[in-house]
């Protein structure tokens, strides 16, 4: 009993790469459940939003733990590609918008034909 | 508790805490606060995993240049009045919900279940972190990693005119109906 709860206590104190990694699966389900149950096309952008950065955090906790700063640099790429992501996917909900006067997921069937 | 763990604990609570309210808040704006809100946290446990420079650029670039972005599209729209902020029924969306389930299921136990520090081998590649780490990072980016970067500046230029054409365009490829 009381080595069970010194054991939770020391997962609770001893901070390692694991927590880090945990904490980055749950943001990126978080971000997985917004993206499958929202139906409005800018909530998902931001829920795809919220799925980079989980990678991020990981990235960075590899790179941190195995002191390589290489991960550090991926990240760079990651959110560069994220902000072109975020612009590009906007600009199509401008557009698509303009002619439906909705954002909504369900109405994109008329883009059909 | 030492001051890192309560630091991390804190961070983890705000950040999924952020996450939640994106998912489940039905008014946009408010998502894209929350949202502002997980960013600035995970900045935060960047500054913990003492990546100081990629925190900067993280609050930036996401809590600065993309938030605005969303709230600006947001605003131009007033999407306050929202139809259907959710999936329609009931069965598929729990089976949406057990997917995420199982899959963060799947990697926190792969993620337990590791050999214990879960330490990669060094490798021949590696480089010794040593001195100031952001002297660092720029040295390697400019170096090992001048390709992808130059190619990311191609991107973003071949991006920023993409947008501007979407944007302008009045939507359709079939003419107006």
């Amino acid at each position: 009993m009381d080595s069970v709860s010194s054991e939770g206590l020391s997962l609770i104190t001893n901070v390692g790469l694991n927590h880090y990694l945990v904490l980055s699966t749950a943001l990126f389900c978080l971000g997985l459940i917004g993206v499958l149950l929202r139906r409005n096309a800018i909530v998902m952008l931001m829920s795809i939003e919220l799925m980079l950065n989980a990678v991020n955090i990981s990235f960075i906790a590899f790179g941190k733990y195995n002191n390589n700063i290489d991960g550090q640099i991926m990240v760079f790429f990651v959110m560069t590609i994220a902000a072109a992501e975020a612009a590009v996917g906007l600009a199509l909900a401008v557009s698509i918008f303009k002619r439906f006067k909705e954002v909504n997921i369900r109405f994109f069937e008329h883009l059909r034909g | 508790m030492t001051a890192d763990a309560f630091l991390f604990w804190f961070l983890a609570i705000t950040t999924i805490a952020g996450g939640i309210t994106v998912v489940s808040v039905a008014n946009p704006i408010y998502a894209a606060l929350s949202l502002a809100f997980t960013m600035v946290s995970v900045a935060a446990v960047f500054v913990t995993l003492e990546a100081y420079f990629v925190a900067g650029v993280q609050l930036i670039v996401y809590a600065g240049a993309v938030m605005v972005l969303f709230v600006m599209v947001l605003m131009l729209f007033d999407l306050k009045h929202e139809l259907e902020a959710f999936a329609r029924g009931k069965v598929s969306g729990a089976i949406k919900l057990l997917t995420a389930g199982l899959l963060g299921g799947l990697l926190i136990g792969a993620i337990a279940y590791s050999p214990e520090g879960s330490k990669i081998a060094v490798g021949a590649n590696q480089v010794a972190v040593a001195g100031d780490p952001t002297k660092n990072l720029g040295y390697r980016l400019f170096t090992q990693h001048i390709f992808a970067f130059e190619a990311l500046g191609v991107l973003l230029l071949v991006i920023a005119v993409g947008a501007v054409a979407l944007s302008r365009s009045k939507g359709g490829t079939h003419g107006q109906r």
